[in-house]
């Protein structure tokens, strides 16, 4: 091999190691690595000790024969990620992209901007908000109301409808996110198509369903999987306002295994538990890039000098 | 019919006719959105009130029980001013109007809340700002003394965990979005399509096995081991956004500046790199909001109080004194609240530029 092109692939290397390198070692230890460790350590007996004692498929046999909390868990976040989806993500948040643009700019943007509030304020605080809304005392918000304004008994809704609760507080925060993606697709429809539409005698509905709802198809379906995946795996609120309880009566799915290996030392039946959530995650990601735009990500480099 | 009309001698009915008729148009536009506004103001109340509250009781609660007179009190100021102002909004396009109304309402709603509860405002429960110890203060009997740090370590160590990872990403996402962006080598597509997997792939999941990695590498309850995991689980996103802005830079300029002599490496750092300067203002920015506010990582993954950051010295705190006072929590709160909420609003212009496969992020 002449010597410049040895120089030429050493320094390909070089360019490597220098610009992906940081990189690859990151996600390698951080992100793949415990992807195996997790799948490892489901197949063993690691408690609170944090040793491992021996290979065994209890953790498999356990949650397919004799965890009968696993199944009411499994219920329980059926119920919590359907209807948090089909009310507040897809449903609120169509709701509210359509009429914060219907009406003037400035106020769209303001009532916009308040909706953003719980995502732009750390998950601490905006459980604690909820926690001081549905407080039982008389102080709590909704109390106050409930009791001043309309005359009726205070109510606890942690305690008698925690699964209200962390639907609403877990809604709240997605319909804003639909809201932002839906925004800008109806932003991004021709301003022409409304005048014409208007021209030809159609009223506000008929707007919404034959101009806005077809233009709205693709992000609403990137938008369904999207946020099904993070309800299923996030329970950041949950533990927050309810600790999953009262007893387990909130503990969705992915709850129930960080409550098992943390709360009960049980790590390696955790991890067991989270093996599905990742099989879950992996499938559901594949299905993902394949509404990403590929061929422009995947579009090769114009230069070829390294 | 209608042009005959107004070409004959009597055009004026009918001309009447149009006004009126453009008057009621106007009027049900009128009606139309004024009901679209007040829906949205009723819609908007469960978010609204409780942050507006969080902030009046920081500013008016004492210890013991917490008043909400003042909260409604400035409800029923604060109320009105918004629906008079947006009905103003509505009916006058007149810009100068329009902030002369907003002005004009702003002093009103300022002064009457002055004289209304102007009198019960301190500065009492930001106390804990200089004051070490005030959370034993409050709870003499429950709580052992020096349980709680005082709330400026909290502060410096989320400062640090933020910041060291904003930069630890802000290198390394902007040398491998470069390098995917503009260089073929083998094995590009997959990288590609391995790094989208995992930017799709829900990290929460790896929790459990994230911590034993952290407890074997001696990394657990430290600052340094859930900057890196931190780091490291947004990455995929950041190389991403950082990929779409190089991707937008013109090969012209890297190509003028490579026949110009310059090696890669240098057309890299001297030539593109200025050029993507408002995608990484926009990287950093978020990188540290997200850390600002993490919780769940840090709460599985720093112990001792030494190295609590702000999301657990507030959740410790309201453990702690939720009942007994409640201003202090929501000072806190709002101390904890300002940094990233300021970053959001002043850099809003270069948030908005992140896209990701033709998704906002």
């Amino acid at each position: 091999m002449p010597d410049f092109a040895r120089a030429q692939v050493r320094r390909q290397r070089a360019n490597f190691a220098l610009f992906l390198g940081p990189a690859l070692v990151l996600l390698a230890c951080f992100f793949v690595a415990p992807v195996i460790v997790d799948v490892v350590l489901a197949f063993t007996d690691m408690d609170r000790t944090l040793a491992v004692t021996q290979l065994t498929l209890e953790n498999f046999e356990r949650m397919a024969t004799r965890d009968s909390r696993l199944i009411a868990s499994l219920g329980l976040t059926a119920i919590f990620v359907l209807s948090t989806l089909s009310i507040f993500n897809v449903t609120f948040a169509l709701l509210l992209a359509i009429v914060t643009t219907a009406v003037p700019k400035a106020l769209g943007a303001f009532f916009q901007a308040a909706w953003l509030l719980p995502r732009m304020s750390p998950s601490v605080v905006y459980a604690l908000l909820w926690l001081w809304v549905v407080d039982p005392n008389e102080r709590g918000l909704l109390n106050q109301i409930l009791v001043h304004v309309l005359g009726m008994a205070p109510v606890d809704l942690r305690g008698n409808q925690p699964l209200l609760v962390i639907i609403l507080a877990n809604g709240f925060i997605g319909a804003s996110l639909g809201m932002i993606i839906f925004t800008s697709a109806i932003r991004s429809i021709p301003e022409h198509l409304f005048h014409a539409a208007r021209a030809d005698g159609a009223g506000s509905l008929a707007i919404v369903r034959h101009i806005v709802l077809p233009a709205l198809r693709w992000p609403i379906s990137y938008m369904t999987i999207h946020q099904t995946l993070s309800l299923l795996v996030s329970f950041e609120y949950i533990l927050l306002i309810t600790g999953g309880g009262p007893f387990y009566d909130t503990t969705v799915f992915s709850l129930y295994a960080y409550r098992r290996a943390f709360e009960n030392g049980q790590y390696a039946y955790g991890a067991a538990l989270s093996l599905i959530l990742i099989v879950i995650g992996v499938v559901a990601a594949l299905g993902m890039w394949r509404l990403m735009d590929m061929r422009r990500l995947l579009q090769p480099p114009r230069i070829e000098v390294h | 019919m209608r042009v005959d009309t107004l070409e004959t001698p009597i055009a004026v009915p009918a001309w009447r006719g149009w006004q009126s008729l453009a008057r009621r148009a106007r009027l049900r536009r009128l009606g139309n959105q004024s009901a679209l506004v007040a829906f949205l103001l009723i819609v908007s109340m469960p978010i609204i009130l409780p942050y507006f509250w969080m902030v009046v009781i920081s500013f008016t609660a004492r210890s013991g029980g917490v008043s909400t007179d003042v909260l409604w009190t400035a409800c029923a100021v604060v109320i009105p001013a918004v629906l008079i102002y947006s009905v103003v909004h509505l009916m006058i396009p007149v810009k100068t109007v329009r902030v002369l109304a907003a002005i004009v309402l702003a002093v009103i709603g300022a002064t009457a809340l002055a004289s209304l509860v102007g009198d019960k405002l301190h500065w009492l429960n930001y106390r804990f700002l200089w004051r070490a110890n005030i959370i034993e203060e409050i709870r003499t009997k429950a709580t052992a003394g020096g349980q709680f740090p005082s709330v400026w370590i909290a502060f410096r160590n989320s400062l640090a965990l933020a910041v060291s990872q904003t930069l630890i990403i802000l290198a390394v996402a902007s040398l491998a979005g470069y390098y995917i962006s503009r260089f073929a080598f083998r094995g590009r597509e997959a990288v590609l399509q391995g790094m989208l997997v995992l930017h799709a792939f829900p990290a929460m999941t790896l929790i459990i096995p994230l911590f034993l990695i952290l407890h074997w590498v001696g990394l657990l309850d430290t600052i340094l081991g859930v900057m890196l995991v931190l780091a490291t689980i947004e990455l995929p996103f950041y190389v991403f956004v950082m990929k779409g802005f190089f991707d937008a830079v013109p090969w012209d300029i890297e190509m003028s500046a490579m026949t110009d002599g310059a090696t890669r490496r240098q057309a890299f750092r001297l030539v593109v790199l200025p050029q993507v300067r408002v995608g990484l203002i926009a990287v950093a920015v978020f990188a540290f909001i997200r850390a600002w506010e993490e919780y769940i990582f840090v709460r599985t993954m720093l112990i001792e109080n030494k190295n609590w950051v702000m999301s657990l010295y507030l959740f410790w705190v309201s453990d702690d004194i939720m009942g007994v006072d409640y201003g202090i929590v929501a000072a806190v709160c709002v101390f904890y609240v300002l940094p990233s909420l300021l970053l959001y609003v002043f850099c809003q212009k270069y948030l908005t530029q992140m896209t990701i496969g033709g998704i906002r992020g």
